[in-house]
């Protein structure tokens, strides 16, 4: 039989997280009966809470992270992803001085050859560069996705407030944005509840990363600059001035969009395919009154009812710049 | 020692988000901006090179905090070598890098005093208290992690932080600890 002394250590290790299995349940069963344990742990938390409360500990100044910046910028890219090491090369080639003058004859040849698939190239590049932009930002918000799902990218602020996640944010990414608050399904309590949010890197700058739960589901929502991140590809369904992007990847079900200069990217693991998964939020939502409903099932063969929101209607429930 | 066990994935593949936390690090470590800044720019100058040849779930944040440790290892044996270094007082400098909570604006001021009277109170802890409650206080490492930036046994780092904690106890006034809620820490 433990005393409560053997139970000092103990009491750190669940504070920070360390204890699991048989270990973790025989302290809560002690700890369910002992008073001064709990005590003991509540002085040990509220310590823990305290410190959390005053993170980060320092900033760094905004000149030593110019600096690092742009010394990762100027690296050779590390990225994972080809698509963007295409676009590098590609833009890198492209922007090599062209010394077709003082070459021989068939050199010229080669040349002009050279400059016909230039002149091609550039008509397919928008679009090239456009797709492997949207590429890179879905599969960035996949792995900060994942990241969350297995405790690798732990929540930086937890919060269930928007307004105290969005002021998190304030001064840390390059943009101000606004978070809505959560709907209520109609008598059924919250369909989703924000649980808070984290910094994540995308492309050198800092983006947000906002964690949402449904039930036993995770979502998250990230959200960077769109001079950086770009919304494309997939099925798209336009509603108000906004295009919504739907596609699978990785198992995953990813919506786009842009709005107001931010791009964002919301994934999830929700039952259906992209759109079926949106819909799964919004049809009980108790202000659906607001939504004009209709059905539409021979432009995108689905045969459940699509909503096209209005602008004033998607201001109020999407994300927006602050 | 190696970082390629689950920890921190590879999302954060070029490591400018853990800045803040690197910083933080070296100002723990060195108590001065100057030589904090230097050792963080020091870190990323050895770390970039090789962060193309870290493997797919790699712990970027670990590998980083334990490159900057060795580089100020590297230093402070230079500088027993040479002329020796004084130290800076902390004092109000430290105080214009204090960032914004995330407390509501109207909390502003008061979490801002507390934030301030907690940093120093873990800058008056000896360095290696100072180390061992800030890496899991602040930036989520675990007893693992710790251990291998620090290049100890686990049961050092518990043994330390449980000292630590009790002193840094001492050293912060009775207001803040009565203040301190019963907020639940997250998920690592």
């Amino acid at each position: 039989m433990k005393g409560c002394e053997d139970y000092s250590p103990t009491i750190q290790l669940y504070v920070d997280q360390e204890l699991s299995g048989e270990e973790l349940q025989d302290f809560l069963v002690h700890l369910e009966e002992c008073p001064s344990c709990r005590t003991e742990l509540e002085a040990e938390e509220s310590l823990s809470a305290l410190l959390h409360r005053s993170r980060p500990l320092y900033r760094a100044p905004d000149t030593l992270r110019q600096q690092v910046l742009q010394a990762v910028e100027s690296a050779p890219a590390s990225t994972p992803y080809a698509p963007v090491r295409l676009r590098k090369h590609v833009t890198a080639v492209l922007a090599r001085p062209l010394r077709a003058a003082s070459r021989r004859a068939h050199v010229r040849l080669a040349l002009v050859a050279a400059m016909i698939l230039l002149a091609a190239g550039l008509l397919l590049m928008p679009g090239m560069l456009e797709q492997a932009n949207a590429t890179s930002y879905i599969d960035a918000a996949i792995e900060a996705h994942r990241g969350c799902l297995n405790g690798n990218l732990p929540l930086e602020v937890q919060s269930g407030s928007p307004a105290v996640v969005a002021a998190w944010f304030t001064g840390k990414v390059p943009f101000n944005f606004r978070l809505p608050t959560s709907p209520d399904g109609s008598g059924q309590g919250q369909v989703y509840r924000l649980t808070g949010g984290r910094l994540v890197n995308y492309k050198g700058a800092y983006a947000a990363l906002v964690a949402y739960q449904m039930q036993q589901q995770r979502i998250s929502l990230l959200v960077a600059s769109s001079s950086s991140a770009v919304a494309a590809g997939g099925e798209v369904v336009p509603s108000g001035k906004i295009d919504f992007h739907y596609s699978k990847h990785e198992g995953f079900n990813v919506i786009t969009w842009s709005n107001h200069g931010l791009t964002y990217a919301l994934v999830s693991s929700l039952p259906g395919s992209g759109r079926q998964s949106c819909m799964v939020c919004h049809q009980n939502m108790a202000d659906g009154a607001h939504f004009s409903a209709h059905r539409d099932e021979t432009q995108l063969g689905h045969s459940y009812p699509l909503r096209h929101f209005s602008t004033a209607t998607l201001d109020r429930h999407l994300p927006h710049k602050g | 020692m190696s970082w390629n066990h689950d920890g921190a994935g590879q999302a954060d593949a070029t490591g400018v988000e853990h800045l803040d936390g690197l910083y933080s690090y070296a100002l723990v470590l060195t108590r001065n901006h100057a030589e904090a800044q230097d050792l963080v720019q020091e870190t990323f100058v050895r770390a970039i090179p090789a962060m193309s040849r870290l493997c797919a779930g790699s712990n970027t944040k670990g590998w980083l905090f334990t490159i900057l440790r060795n580089v100020w290892l590297n230093q402070l044996r230079k500088w027993r070598n040479g002329p020796q270094l004084i130290e800076m007082e902390f004092g109000d400098d430290l105080a214009n890098s204090i960032v914004e909570s995330s407390k509501a604006l109207d909390d502003l001021y008061v979490s801002r005093l507390e934030a301030e009277q907690v940093r120093a109170a873990i800058q008056e802890l000896p360095l290696t208290f100072r180390e061992v409650i800030m890496l899991p206080e602040y930036e989520d490492l675990s007893y693992q992690e710790i251990a291998s930036v620090l290049d100890c046994p686990v049961g050092t780092v518990m043994s330390r932080l449980g000292r630590a904690r009790a002193k840094l106890r001492t050293l912060l006034p009775a207001t803040l600890k009565r203040a301190g809620s019963s907020e639940v820490r997250g998920a690592r």
